[in-house]
């Protein structure tokens, strides 16, 4: 019997989440995922309008609003039997576009790279010679020798402080920190430079949007934001697109191989075994062919052989979660009945539930999208992943891995954000050939059921709408997380995480930073965004070593 | 959507302080939701001079950001716990906010408390006060307010409007006319 490491909750991710993890002879040897909130949209959603679901399960989360939101509506497109016009494919393209390259970018530098960055030993950096490392690893700008003392000086200042602020809850001089002073330095500066244009990348959402935060401009049949299909709105989407893909090239791909190089092992940890991909970026009607992110299933890590999803094999599992019974249903007639006993790994640990296709735990995500573009030879995506690893010295099996994930998130941005070019082109050709239809009239079903099923940042996300008598009777989602984050299942199988989880390396069980990178690796994000605020308490961590 | 300015034309303005009142919360969770339902309620039966901005923030923790570094004066409005009895009334200045390091029992890991460290570390933190009440219910699933927190809307709304006049704001009410339509 090993030691066991309680993290709860886990910082910086959205959401509540407890790993419990046991440690053998300095390994991982099993691992427990928990998420400790219970979310019960469905609940409120039930008689309402069909229409207005999306403004409902928009605001179930602070991180993933759009996506709930496009989710839901294209699960009542899909009951209406709606084709939405091209402008509207086009618009929901690209503000889903818009939420990759905020979260991403935002996920590298703001959730995850203090895994690996360790903030305090920029401070022992030589400003020059970060400058010079700076200058030839990328053609970012802000890498003088007195931008690097600024970085420096403002760091100081909150060290001195005593107050870390944001970085407060760090394990800053841990062994496993192994970036050389500079290269921290360096990564420490993005950190600032990416918080200063992510704020300028969601204002894309507002252009089309018509509001940011919590977008108003989908609608069932297409997208309501006539008035800003014009050639300022779009021009000024272009400016802020150019802007953020500068940043994504110049630096933020930069920084991961830059980080990489320094943490090969990594190739090595946190790999999982099969995955799962809706596919999204409808190219035309025809749907999932037209996908620029594929469809598709990997089983045993075999991309050599792509299977079809068919959706009639997912099942959801609660033997191991808060719910009444242990029968494992197909989401559409999914139950929603809570039952919390207790938190018990060896019985029912989580308000997840367990997700399973054809009976095995999938991993979601950008790893997953990445592995099936590339399996189906979507060019981009080839050269993308063969240039990396041709970088980085490593093998094909090196992506089954944290840094694979990380990596695979890197690349993604970059294609889909290329890729946004000729979508915001088409539309202004489009608006300039007199096509400005942005929405398809409809007849709401009395009866029908409806899927949306989507590829978002986290992954895989699915909505079901169950109609009758033109009201919501039931709606069930499914969200990545739920994929990646989910207990056992009836068979005892681990969740992704837990299963990636097995095998890591810890050094120092009461600073279980290396069990951090595998976590946030898959941006877990529990969407519930209750934030309130708690003016007593500061104390993050609560470790039980038994 | 007003446009705002990049912060380097800030100083070309005038002396006028921006005042930025945001809601934040999030609305199916019952009294979760305050802050965005009193902001909603003002903006419906006020109008305010032009260096005021009511905001609805949402769930929304990052992508504030943006909104909180544009503005020099920040009243946010949202339910606190801080284990009083329900519908208890707070008013936090700066120097309470500056005593936390992280909030343990906040969901959203990247909340405002945060945007505000991010933006202090930015080098345009506005001053920050923060118009709370003790809700009495935030389990899922709700759009109501209970009644406890219901009864303070009006006592929540005059706080917050004596708040952007102490900061430099001016506000009428509306017709009523005007606001039906």
């Amino acid at each position: 019997m090993g030691q066991r490491v309680v993290i709860d909750p886990i910082t910086r991710i959205e959401g509540h989440l407890r790993i419990e993890v046991e440690v053998t002879n300095g390994k991982v040897s099993n691992a427990w995922s928990s998420a400790t909130l219970f979310r019960g949209l469905e609940l409120i959603l039930k008689g309402r309008d069909p229409r207005d679901a999306y403004l409902f399960t928009q605001r179930a989360c602070g991180v993933c609003t759009y996506v709930h939101g496009l989710a839901s509506v294209r699960a009542v497109d899909n009951a209406a039997g709606i084709n939405i016009p091209e402008n509207a494919r086009l618009l929901r393209n690209l503000l889903l576009g818009v939420q990759f390259l905020h979260d991403h970018m935002v996920h590298f530098y703001h959730l995850h790279a203090l895994d690996w960055v360790d903030v305090l030993s920029a401070l022992k950096a030589d400003p020059k010679k970060a400058s010079d490392v700076a200058n030839h690893v990328s053609t970012a700008g802000n890498s003088g020798i007195n931008d690097f003392k600024e970085v420096q000086a403002r760091l100081k200042k909150l060290v001195d402080s005593g107050q870390l602020g944001i970085f407060a809850n760090g394990y800053w001089g841990h062994p496993a920190y192994k970036l050389p002073p500079e290269v921290n330095l360096i990564a420490t500066s993005h950190y600032l430079e990416a918080l200063r244009q992510q704020a300028r990348t969601a204002r894309m959402h507002a252009v089309f949007g018509a509001k940011n935060p919590h977008l108003q401009s989908l609608v069932v049949g297409g997208v309501t934001c006539a008035t800003d299909l014009n050639a300022d709105r779009i021009s000024e989407f272009k400016y802020l697109w150019k802007e953020t893909m500068d940043f994504v090239t110049n630096v933020y791909l930069p920084d991961v191989v830059a980080v990489a190089g320094f943490y090969k092992d990594w190739a090595k940890i946190g790999g999982t075994t099969n995955f799962l991909v809706y596919g999204d970026f409808p190219q035309n009607e025809k749907e999932p062919d037209s996908f620029m992110l594929p469809r598709g299933a990997i089983f045993k890590r075999n991309l050599s052989k792509i299977e079809p999803v068919d959706m009639a094999q997912v099942e959801e599992h609660v033997k191991h979660s808060w719910y009444e019974g242990d029968q494992a249903l197909h989401p559409s007639k999914g139950e929603t009945k809570p039952k919390y006993e207790k938190l018990d790994v060896e019985n029912r640990y989580s308000w997840i539930k367990a997700p399973r296709y054809k009976g095995e735990p999938m991993e979601v995500g950008p790893l997953a999208r990445v592995l099936v573009a590339y399996g189906k030879g979507h060019e981009p995506t080839k050269k993308a992943v063969d240039g990396l690893l041709k970088k980085l010295g490593v093998p094909p099996e090196a992506l089954f891995s944290t840094l694979g994930r990380t990596a695979a998130r890197a690349i993604e941005t970059k294609i889909i954000g290329d890729a946004m070019e000729g979508w915001i082109d088409q539309l202004a050709e489009n608006i300039k050939k007199g096509d400005t239809k942005i929405y398809q009239d409809y007849q709401m079903p009395a009866e029908a059921m409806g899927a949306g099923l989507n590829d978002v940042p986290r992954g895989a996300l699915g909505h079901w709408v169950d109609i009758k008598e033109q009201k919501i009777n039931n709606f069930q989602l499914v969200v990545p997380s739920t994929w990646n984050l989910g207990p056992r299942c009836a068979q005892g199988k681990m969740g992704p995480v837990e299963e990636a989880l097995v095998g890591t390396p810890v050094a120092d069980p009461k600073r279980p930073v290396e069990v951090l990178r595998t976590v946030h690796s898959f941006d877990p994000c529990i969407a519930c965004a209750v934030h309130m605020i708690d003016p007593r308490s500061n104390e993050v961590y609560k470790f039980r070593v038994v | 959507m007003q446009r705002h300015m990049a912060p380097n034309e800030r100083e070309n303005q005038d002396q006028q302080k921006r005042i930025l009142v945001l809601g934040v919360g999030n609305i199916l969770l019952r009294d979760e939701g305050i802050g965005v339902k009193i902001v909603e309620k003002l903006k419906a039966e006020y109008e305010f001079s032009s260096n005021v901005e009511l905001m609805d923030g949402g769930t929304l923790g990052l992508r504030l950001l943006d909104p909180i570094s544009q503005s020099d004066y920040l009243i946010v409005v949202d339910a606190v716990q801080n284990g009083q009895p329900p519908g208890t009334h707070y008013r936090l200045p700066p120097e309470e906010l500056e005593k936390r390091v992280t909030f343990k029992n906040s969901l959203h890991q990247l909340d405002l408390v945060e945007s505000l460290a991010y933006s202090e570390i930015l080098g345009n933190r506005p001053y920050v006060v923060i118009i709370g009440i003790e809700p009495a219910d935030i389990s899922p699933w709700g759009m109501e307010l209970t009644e406890t927190i219901q009864a303070q809307v009006p006592e929540i709304s005059s706080r917050v409007l004596n708040e952007i006049e102490a900061a430099g704001g001016k506000y009428a009410a509306k017709n009523r006319v005007e606001a039906a339509q």
